[in-house]
């Protein structure tokens, strides 16, 4: 874990600050909400002393509707102060999980190759959630409990200095203790979470891995390992739940304790005629209302140490820089027509560990001409392809697109001129509309029903009810491979990179890929990732790839044509005709 | 009865003693409130001076008001810590037996599961604390109910009129609890869908980075996170507003009850027939009756809750399984090991042959399934399945092992029916290694046998090609693998995985395709040891085995080779050459790729950086 300096705790917590008014309308709420509840025992005290005083039977029935009042309003202040709580936290933290969103897809494909979807959803989401609990958590218990246990003693103290002196001796001596004994109890509480999270992890682990467990028949010695992990919890939480419980009773005897204190000083003070019985109902309930906060309070600063792991780990991500800087001096893309493509002794190898991936690559296509890419699984040749569309920058050498430096080209139009289609086709589970314009409002739904049309899933479109509004939802490889063709045509790109599907398709949709390959490189410029050899009629050119360097490259036909190349005696292993 | 019911009710009687012990040490806990507050009236009566005492007489009150809350304090520690075995114990009891139905029961168990491993997680932890807190709510419900009838009682004496009109605002807050509580579940279903949503669609920004970064798209991706931010926000606030309002309510009712008090006793007060301390009585009872609605209420809103929770975990069950072999009484082996199961006894039925008969799978997992395979294995033949990717090879192996439910087939094993090839088709019959096998975190040693003897261990880590890997690893088979461990590549993990298989000593070992983890050489240096040891028998004899290599294809004894789920041959690999396009096809392909490879045999390793 990055450990955070206090700027960088700041520069994360900064996003969550609310905006004033809200802030203002929060800040009166929490007010009201202390103030109300202190209100309470006052109307008591002068109900008793007038009870006790003879007064009328009126007077005492107005003090008490006068309680009620008082009561009920207090508790609409408290429900008032956690729905703007709870609003004003949800925002910042709606704020801060679009801020990582937006930084983490900022950041290169090197650095998502790294990390799984489901752990950006810890970070994006998990951590979020665990601060977002604390800041509402923050602002009702500590901050309004603090306020309460403050007011509290202020009121009694200029009822009694003297037991206002105590209450407030004994407000801070319980407070000390409570928060020690509790750091006591976080270490076997600690250990406690920790073996039932082994637990969990145990269960987890023999879950995902129930088909080895039952094929190997080792299902009863499984349970049996879950059993120990089960023990080893119990253990845990009996030694936790020791120091648990006695932290708990012991706390019930100390606020016992200092009722008892207060009411034997009212009983003296009655006793010497400088207190009224009502002052004494007033001071017992005051010293009632001080645990509900305190306990609060303690049970905030087990949270507090979660939601600062979270915060580190927010911070940890912020700090991850991307390496594709915006250029100085941006410049657009032609905008229509093929582009040219230029590999220029172009080498990379990954930041982090210098692992060298290419090597002095080498590549020219004239508008329009199209290369296919062969070579075994890493070899190198996807990270020529994602080199041609800035997914990484070159650590020697340049790419050029349309005759410019691709660091030299506006981002936004080089996403506009340049395309790719992949194999494994990204879906998301919305309508088709967004999966194909990606939730851009880039064509409407007449050009979007010609897409499909022309890719041939025209049909497919027209079998489903809410058309082009349906959920997305069990579309075959086929299906989704020509989704990804009808995104691509969208945005009549001038360079297109076709990772070629390794799958076998049934023929009838292969021959519809086939086709919307054929249409999509006509007239474009391409690269053709390819995984078989007999799709490769179709380009001009062949760069063999082999441990990141271009080992072959020529046009097709002379490479085909020559018995010695590398590229004929493949197709001659792979029985394709030259 | 309601399986909810049985399950609550078995949960209580597996340890009887125990559940009971632990209900009656609660109940002081609930009852000593009691003596606090007639301790309080005293106090309060002597201080207002209704009562004449002196200051001393007030003081040992006053420490007796602590005494009370001591005896309190003790007995809840010993109460809590006594039943938190019971409570640790039923929530193991309930998991266990899933895990063992998940693990062991007749019946496929992919179809059973979820299909994330998290979610099966999440109800194995939810759920079962939600069905035990069930159960355990009824000792706080007879608490409860114990001290309100003695605090009606006594409040009753003080005055009837005030502790009748008091029972009002008690029976509001039951209700209520009662009404809110749908309302309550419907709003958290909902903010928990939406924020399920949210983390789903981050998941799936961050699955589809590279084709939001290609199409330029991050904006829009993002303008439509905001919108499943506002609509979760809004959720969660109302849902947290909902939850909030009943507790407020319940604060409130407690406030209006004193108000009430207040209201009611002024004119005797004025009398003198209702004392401050009477008043001090009233109110410190006040706040402990609302726990008897608050606990109806919660127990009402419990029971649906735990009746999901029931039948989600019976859906873990197999078929023939229900909420009561969910909750039957296997046993807690929280202070002694559990004996480990003896072993199967001896068996007389040495594979033969097995046969598959019109295996037919609609739906295989990923792939499109199988249609009306058959399949003869003979002893010591060395079959190999072949096809191209999404062919249904995998499925093929998988449904002939009853891995995954098919729809129409039989097995025979020597001519006999197999009932269950689930829990047939296992060591010391056959065993398998899966394409994507599992690592635990244990033990490298542990992962091996999985409890079996280690006799066979060497010979099998020699035959799958892992002794050159384990001779690297300081700590050799003590060394720890898997998610928590030392990760392993994925070449060693498909060695490690043939050699658990292998330790087995199967009659037939079945093995999944390895050629996305193990370069073309260390293949088919792992065939030649395998059919070596065979020959020695230091090995299963019969083999069938899933690839596309030369290594493999060439040494079979009979070829299957499946197009889009149908076979579309079947002999030995010179015979398919001439007769079969489709193994024609797959053949050069391989050729090429092996051609390609062969320039270099270094060791791929998992995860090439590219895909």
């Amino acid at each position: 874990m990055t450990t955070l300096t206090r700027h960088d705790r700041y520069s994360v917590l900064r996003h969550l600050r609310p905006g004033r008014r809200s802030a203002t309308a929060l800040a009166a709420a929490i007010a009201a909400s202390t103030l109300l509840p202190l209100a309470a025992p006052q109307l008591t005290r002068r109900f008793v002393d007038d009870a006790i005083g003879g007064a009328g039977t009126h007077r005492l029935v107005l003090i008490a509707l006068g309680y009620l009042a008082v009561a009920v309003a207090g508790q609409g202040a408290r429900m008032l102060t956690a729905w703007l709580a709870s609003r004003l936290a949800w925002d910042g933290t709606n704020r801060l999980r679009e801020m990582l969103a937006e930084h983490a897809l900022g950041l290169d494909m090197a650095y998502h190759g790294r990390h799984t979807p489901g752990e950006m959803i810890e970070r994006v989401d998990g951590d979020v959630v665990a601060v977002a609990e604390f800041v509402v958590a923050f602002l009702m218990d500590v901050v309004a409990g603090l306020l309460l246990l403050a007011g509290i003693v202020v009121v009694v103290l200029t009822v009694d200095p003297r037991l206002g002196a105590v209450l407030l001796a004994y407000c801070l001596v319980i407070g000390y203790g409570m928060a020690r004994a509790q750091r006591l109890a976080v270490p076997s509480a600690a250990r406690s979470r920790a073996a039932h999270a082994a637990m969990i992890g145990n269960l987890e682990e023999r879950l995902a891995g129930a088909e080895d467990i039952r094929a190997n028949g080792a299902g009863e010695h499984a349970v049996n390992g879950f059993y120990r992990a089960g023990s080893a919890w119990f253990h845990a939480d009996y030694r936790a739940g020791r120091l648990g419980t006695a932290l708990l009773g012991g706390t019930t005897v100390a606020f016992a304790a200092g009722t008892a204190i207060v009411l034997a000083l009212a009983a003296w003070s009655r006793q010497s005629g400088t207190l009224t019985v009502g002052a004494a109902v007033l001071l017992f309930q005051y010293t009632l209302m001080v645990r509900t906060p305190f306990e609060r309070l303690i049970d905030q600063l087990r949270e507090y140490q979660a939601a600062l792991a979270g915060v580190a780990r927010i911070g940890g991500m912020l700090a991850e820089r991307r390496t594709l800087p915006d250029p100085a001096d941006p410049r657009p893309l032609p905008a229509t027509g093929p582009l040219g493509l230029r590999l220029d002794g172009v080498g990379f190898s990954y930041a982090d560990d210098g692992e060298r991936v290419l090597s002095d690559v080498t590549i020219a296509l004239a508008p329009g001409e199209t290369l296919g890419l062969v070579g075994r699984t890493g070899s190198g040749k996807t990270t020529i392809a994602r080199m041609v569309l800035r997914l990484y920058d070159p650590t020697e050498g340049t790419v050029r697109v349309g005759g410019l430096d691709l660091r030299e080209v506006d981002p936004a139009s080089a996403r506009r001129r340049m395309c790719a289609v992949t194999q494994d086709v990204q879906l998301f589970a919305a309508s088709v509309r967004d999966n194909l314009t990606l939730f851009r409002p880039i064509a409407g739904d007449d050009r979007l029903r010609a897409v499909l049309d022309d890719v041939g899933l025209g049909e497919w479109l027209a079998a489903l009810p809410g058309g082009l509004d349906s959920e997305l939802g069990g579309v075959s490889a086929g299906e989704a491979q020509l989704l990804a063709f009808a995104r691509a045509f969208l945005t009549d790109p001038g360079l297109v990179v076709l990772d070629e599907a390794s799958s076998r398709l049934d023929p009838a949709t292969e021959r519809r890929v086939e086709r919307s390959v054929d249409r999509l490189l006509a007239g474009r410029t391409g690269v053709l990732v390819a995984h078989r050899l007999s799709s490769l009629s179709r380009v001009d050119k062949i760069a063999v790839v082999d441990h990141g360097r271009i080992v072959e490259y020529g046009p097709r036909e002379e490479l085909a044509a020559d018995p010695l190349s590398r590229f004929g005696r493949l197709l001659d292993v792979a029985g394709v005709r030259r | 009865m309601r399986p909810v019911l049985v399950v609550a009710i078995r949960l209580a009687r597996f340890d009887l003693r125990r559940f009971l012990i632990g209900g009656l040490l609660w109940m002081p806990v609930s009852v000593i409130p009691l003596a606090g507050g007639l301790v309080l009236q005293r106090i309060f009566d002597q201080i207002s001076g209704h009562q004449a005492a002196s200051l001393g007489q007030s003081l040992w009150l006053c420490a007796a008001f602590v005494g009370v809350e001591l005896v309190r304090g003790l007995t809840l520690s010993v109460a809590y810590l006594y039943g938190g075995y019971w409570w640790d114990a039923a929530a193991t009891l309930l998991r266990a037996n899933a895990l063992r139905s998940i693990l062991t029961a007749r019946g496929p168990a992919a179809t059973r599961l979820p299909h994330t491993p998290g979610e099966s997680v999440a109800r194995l932890r939810d759920d079962v604390s939600d069905l035990v807190e069930f159960t355990d709510e009824s000792v706080p419900l007879a608490g409860a109910v114990l001290f309100s009838g003695a605090a009606l009682v006594i409040m009753a004496s003080v005055d009837p009129v005030v502790t009748l009109v008091l029972a009002l605002p008690m029976v509001a807050i039951g209700v209520l609890n009662r009404m809110m509580s749908e309302v309550i579940r419907r709003l958290h279903l909902r903010a928990r869908t939406l924020g399920a949503a949210v983390t789903a669609y981050i998941g799936e920004i961050f699955g589809a980075v590279l084709a939001i970064k290609t199409a330029g798209a991050e904006d829009a991706t993002l303008e439509r996170l905001r919108e499943h931010n506002r609509r979760r926000r809004d959720a969660a606030v109302r849902d947290r507003m909902a939850t909030d309002m009943l507790d407020t309510v319940t604060g409130a009712t407690v406030e209006i009850s004193i108000g009430l008090v207040l209201l009611l006793a002024a004119p005797a007060m004025r009398r003198g027939d209702f004392t401050v301390g009477d008043l001090a009585l009233f109110t410190s009872y006040v706040s402990w009756l609302a726990a008897l609605p608050r606990t109806i209420g919660v127990i009402l809103y419990r029971l649906p809750q735990a009746a999901v929770a029931t039948e989600r975990l019976s859906r873990l069950m197999a078929a023939h399984e229900d909420a009561g072999d969910l909750s039957w009484n296997t046993g807690v082996w929280f202070r002694r090991e559990r004996p480990p199961t003896t072993a199967p006894p001896a068996r007389d039925d040495t594979l033969e042959v097995v046969e598959a008969r019109g295996l037919t799978v609609r739906f295989g997992d990923g792939g499109r399934g199988v249609r009306g395979v058959d399949l003869r294995i003979t002893r010591g033949s060395f079959t190999v399945v072949t096809g191209a990717v999404g062919s249904g090879k995998t499925t093929l192996v998988r449904a002939l092992l009853g891995l995954v439910p098919v729809d129409a087939g039989t097995v025979t094993w020597n001519g006999r029916h197999v009932e269950d090839p689930g829990t047939f088709l296992v060591p010391d019959r056959v065993a398998y290694a899966s394409q994507v096998p599992r690592l635990f975190s244990e033990s490298l040693r542990e992962n091996l046998l999985m409890g079996r003897p280690g006799d066979h261990l060497d010979r099998a880590l020699w035959s799958a090609a892992f002794e050159d890997d384990l001779a690297g690893m300081p700590e050799g088979l003590d060394t720890v693998v898997g998610p928590r461990g030392v990760r392993l590549s994925g070449g060693q993990v498909q060695r490690a995985t043939a050699a658990r298989a292998l330790a087995r000593h199967p009659d037939l070992l079945v093995v999944d395709d390895l050629s996305s983890a193990l370069d073309v050489e260390t293949e088919k240096l792992l065939w030649d040891r395998i059919a070596g040891a065979a020959r020695d028998g230091g090995g299963p004899g019969t083999l069938l085995v899933v690839s596309h290599r030369q290594a493999a294809l060439e040494r079979a004894d009979q070829v299957i080779v499946l197009d889009r789920s149908r076979v579309a041959g079947r002999g030995p690999l010179g015979e398919l050459l001439r007769t079969c396009p489709e193994m024609r096809r797959l053949w050069s392909e391989e050729l090429v790729i092996e051609a390609g490879e062969q320039k270099n045999t270094r060791t791929t390793h998992a995860g090439p950086r590219e895909g």
